[in-house]
């Protein structure tokens, strides 16, 4: 049976150390109807684009970071983080990565192998940059992302069977 | 100093224990900026204790760790990392019902295969071995 569609819901995620659990309570709150592997999915994609809008989204005087939105629309969950960017270099990488990640004929599990040996060859890089490879591989999700007017919006989406 | 024997810490969501001498548990979720500096230095600290005792072989019992974000994930590939250059071996307890043991651990195993073992439970089937 197909679920209806259902209106985003968003969560503006302020700059302060609990809002990491802000934004799991925010994930399980969104997805009560989802299969377990969903919620479970859309838990880490809450969490990993919520660390990312913490660490690197905008002015850190600004009081929030951006806005995180969840919805159900049939047999789909789709998950968007909105920000606003300061550096356009930032931009362009996650812009790539995503492109690489969404690309034909690739293999995420070797994308995220390769990250992985990467960090484990160089401990000292500064950034992790895992995040959006582990929603691809351990959440099965496809991702897209457009950047207009400052604003980078980055999408997740999978398919949701109800349970 | 690292941990004592038997000395449960919590830092936020996250329990760490040190069970025996030579294993680590793990339970709950890691998330915050709080709790990831925190288990890192734990880690830093643990694996200080390890090569200090010349110990070759530890355990860590994750299978009661139900989420972590990729910081987390970052802080095991550092401990498998320093545990390949001081040449004592890492043995991840994993639960097969669970996404992320199931699909990084695996891929965390290939970055080090002399160094990392996996050692994964799956759940009981229920009803299983009861014929009706």
């Amino acid at each position: 049976m197909k679920k209806g569609h259902e209106a985003e819901r968003t969560l503006t995620l302020e700059r302060r150390d609990a809002a990491l659990e802000d934004a799991q309570r925010f994930a399980a709150l969104a997805v009560t109807t989802c299969t377990p592997e969903c919620r479970e999915a859309v838990t880490l994609a809450v969490c990993e684009l919520g660390e990312n809008l913490i660490k690197y989204s905008g002015n850190s005087d600004q009081t929030h970071a951006g806005t995180i939105g969840v919805s159900c629309d049939g047999d789909k969950v789709r998950v968007r983080a909105v920000n606003q960017v300061t550096s356009l270099e930032d931009a362009k990488r996650v812009s790539d990565l995503v492109a690489q990640i969404s690309g034909s004929g690739i293999d995420v599990r070797d994308l995220y192998r390769a990250r992985l040996q990467q960090l484990f060859e160089h401990p000292e890089l500064p950034r992790t940059q895992l995040g959006l490879l582990r929603m691809a591989f351990e959440g099965g999700f496809r991702l897209s992302c457009s950047f207009a007017h400052s604003e980078l919006s980055i999408v997740a989406e999978r398919a949701c069977a109800a349970p | 100093m690292g941990m004592k024997l038997g000395e449960k810490v919590a830092v936020e969501s996250l329990e760490v224990e040190l069970k025996a001498p030579t294993e680590l548990k793990l339970a709950g979720t890691l998330s915050t900026p709080t709790a990831q500096a925190e288990f890192r230095r734990l880690l830093q600290d643990l694996h200080t204790d390890i090569v200090s005792a010349k110990t070759t072989a530890f355990a860590v019992d994750v299978q009661a760790l139900s989420f972590v974000n990729s910081s987390a994930i970052r802080a095991f590939v550092d401990w498998i990392s320093r545990a390949a250059h001081a040449g004592y071996t890492l043995a991840f307890k994993t639960s097969a019902s669970v996404t992320w043991h199931r699909l990084s651990f695996s891929v965390l195993k290939s970055l080090a295969p002399a160094t990392v073992e996996i050692i994964e439970s799956r759940p009981a089937v229920a009803g299983g071995g009861h014929p009706s």
